[in-house]
């Protein structure tokens, strides 16, 4: 997590820090990490069944369609955009695979196949439009993410469609692991997203493009094909939750993820990444997403009344932002 | 510099985290409504999980009062979780805290499921976990059930018959010429929806009442307002509108209301929630079908206690819906 005054000037740098790298690795993820062993300690204390193989599985099999969205959410915010589409892409993705599957008798890989590229053609369109057109991306995501969901809606003629277990296996453990294959692939895509970022051209260009776009353009530098780029991820991650959500409930659901653009925001800022842009890491995200759902797993598990399950879960995202401009300003300072 | 900086961050966040959950499980021990009787008590005692819909819609909060009551009656049989989700919608959620509660060890769980459909395989693999699963209010789809190969019990009331009544009082209400109607749907996603409707239908088609317009406002009071409105403005003829539940009537009201057309638009409605009781004692709801929500849970309660206890799993039980009117008001 480098501040935005390490930016200044944008200059590329790589840095040779001396110190070890786990010692950095405890520095940086050190503060959410902190978080969210407290949170599970205070959930084990409340109930005896929280902190059991059981329930820390049942959370990581929950997880993967959010931290999909988080890993594509995370990149968009870090080259100064906002993906509120992420939804409804979601579930059009969802959609199209339930219905070739279900009603046309597809095999999973053809349907993933055409759900995978309608997600990624909505991401790029996404991209083109605000990037290409210098349109806040905070509006044409709105307007699609309307779009997508009226033809979700046409897609399923508003029913939901259940498929059965030939789309199960994704979303279910596997027997020797207790873990699904959705779960490890979201993983992955944290992985490979960190690596991105942090270790690629691409990466470096996208933080330096939500650091000062201007500074990118005047160092002879094409931004918009990167920017671009970072929209149809987002939508191909979509694609991915689809696949991960339709498996977990076995159904595509034309009203499903509702919102959850919302909960992948919240994941990204909690794990530090800036509104702004210019500063996030996809690590920190999936942090934040296991935040989250541990948050509210526990709360359920000890039976908090749901109003004061939104209160509490609201009061820990406003607290997360609230540290983080607290330590933004102390990095400034020193 | 930097480590510095994140230890009191880390130590800054500690302590506000610390703070809110401690205030959070406080007000949980101190009596807040929804856990009811300790969670560490004896293996003994079976703990039941209610998993509702939405605990913002009255029915379902009315329901899950009713549940917690007959608990505290009976503290010494079981213990009960009550959990719901957001919104209607959030199945996924549902899906969620199904697999949560088998996680946590309950021994059943009495749900309302939110989607007729994708809570089956859910509810499956709970079953295979041995848990004991008693479906309530909203039944479950029966080609699903057979290709997942699995029975659960159903406990509710015959939403068909219920929103027949409801049709039939309409429809005898409802003279001249103005015989045309328009419907608010539930999610049509929904098996109660599916079931109102065709019981709206059957009561209007038997009376000779054209439905004009029929659109889904997903449950909700607000959409409901806006859909009646164009519903109003499209079809200025309409002489009644048909909602699917109360929230919907609700919203309907209003619209009626705005349009200037109080005096000639009749509403109907099905829940009997508080709201629409003070509606129809100002005349201006014709009526709503009560489906005993505060003894649904109770029901499928004790059913799952009765199989806990041994007993064979039973048939589907079917709960009494009644006829709500300014009659039956008053004469309470």
């Amino acid at each position: 997590m480098e501040s935005r005054k390490d930016h200044a000037g944008f200059v590329l740098r790589v840095r040779f820090v001396k110190q070890s790298k786990w010692l950095q690795i405890g520095i940086q993820y050190g503060g959410l990490i902190a978080v969210l062993a407290l949170l599970i300690a205070v959930f084990s204390a409340c109930s005896k069944n929280f902190l059991q193989p059981a329930t820390l599985l049942t959370i990581a099999n929950q997880i993967p369609d959010l931290t999909f969205l988080a890993v594509g959410m995370t990149l968009v915010l870090i080259v100064g955009g906002i993906d509120l589409s992420v939804g409804s892409l979601l579930a059009l993705s969802s959609a199209i695979l339930g219905v070739l599957m279900a009603n046309y008798g597809w095999p999973i890989w053809a349907a993933f196949g055409i759900a995978m590229l309608v997600a990624g053609l909505c991401g790029t369109i996404n991209g083109a439009i605000s990037v290409g057109w210098g349109i806040p991306s905070f509006i044409v995501t709105l307007g699609m993410l309307e779009i997508a969901r009226g033809a979700t809606k046409v897609v399923t003629s508003s029913q939901s469609v259940y498929i059965g277990s030939q789309v199960e296996w994704f979303g279910q453990p596997i027997a020797s692991l207790r873990l699904s294959p959705a779960f490890l692939i979201a993983v992955l895509a944290v992985i490979v997203g960190q690596f991105v970022l942090t270790r690629t051209v691409f990466g470096r260009y996208c933080v330096a493009i939500g650091t000062n776009k201007e500074a990118v353009r005047m160092s002879g530098i094409r931004a918009t094909p990167y920017a671009i780029a970072v929209f149809a991820i987002s939508g191909l991650m979509c694609g991915m939750a689809g696949l991960a959500q339709t498996s977990r409930l076995s159904t595509a659901d034309p009203n499903g993820a509702v919102g959850i653009e919302l909960a992948a925001i919240a994941a990204c800022v909690i794990g530090g990444t800036s509104l702004m842009g210019g500063r996030g890491s996809v690590v920190s995200s999936f942090i934040g997403v296991l935040i989250i759902q541990v948050l509210q797993t526990g709360l359920a598990q000890i039976g908090v009344s749901d109003a004061n399950k939104q209160i509490i879960t609201g009061s820990v995202i406003v607290l997360a932002v609230l540290l983080d401009a607290l330590r933004n300003r102390l990095s400034h300072r020193s | 510099m930097s480590t510095q900086r994140f230890k009191r961050r880390g130590l800054l966040s500690a302590g506000l985290i610390i703070g809110l959950i401690s205030f959070g499980s406080c007000s949980s021990d101190s009596g807040s409504p929804t856990t009811v009787g300790s969670g560490d008590s004896s293996a003994a005692k079976p703990r039941i999980a209610l998993i509702m819909k939405s605990l913002a819609n009255e029915f379902f909060s009315t329901m899950a009062e009713g549940a917690e009551a007959h608990q505290s009656a009976h503290a010494n049989q079981y213990d009960l979780v009550v959990n719901g989700i957001k919104d209607e919608r959030d199945l996924s959620r549902q899906v969620a805290l199904v697999e949560e509660m088998v996680a946590s060890g309950v021994d059943a769980i009495v749900i309302a499921p939110a989607d007729s459909k994708a809570l089956v395989p859910a509810l499956r693999r709970a079953k295979a976990a041995g848990i004991v699963v008693v479906n309530i209010d909203n039944q479950l789809d029966q080609d699903v059930l057979k290709q997942e190969n699995v029975t659960i019990p159903f406990v509710g009331p015959d939403n068909l018959a219920g929103a027949r009544k409801v049709g039939d009082f309409l429809g005898n209400e409802l003279e001249g010429s103005d015989r045309k109607v328009a419907v608010l749907e539930g999610i049509r996603t929904s098996f109660n929806a599916q079931q109102r409707l065709k019981g709206f239908e059957a009561s209007m088609a038997e009376a000779g009442i054209e439905i004009v317009d029929s659109q889904s406002a997903e449950w909700e009071m607000s959409k409901a307002n806006t859909i009646a409105s164009s519903m109003l403005s499209e079809h200025p003829e309409i002489s009644a509108i048909l909602a699917a539940n109360d929230s919907m009537a609700l919203g309907a009201i209003a619209a009626v209301k705005s349009a200037g057309l109080s005096d000639k638009v009749k509403i109907v409605g099905f829940d009997n929630i508080t709201a629409i009781q003070a509606a129809i004692k100002e005349g201006k709801v014709l009526a709503t079908a009560d489906q005993h929500g505060d003894q649904l849970a109770v029901f499928g309660i004790e059913v799952a206690l009765n199989e806990l206890a041994g007993e064979a799993a039973g048939d589907d039980i079917e709960t009494p819906v009644d006829l709500v009117t300014k009659q039956t008001l008053s004469a309470k």
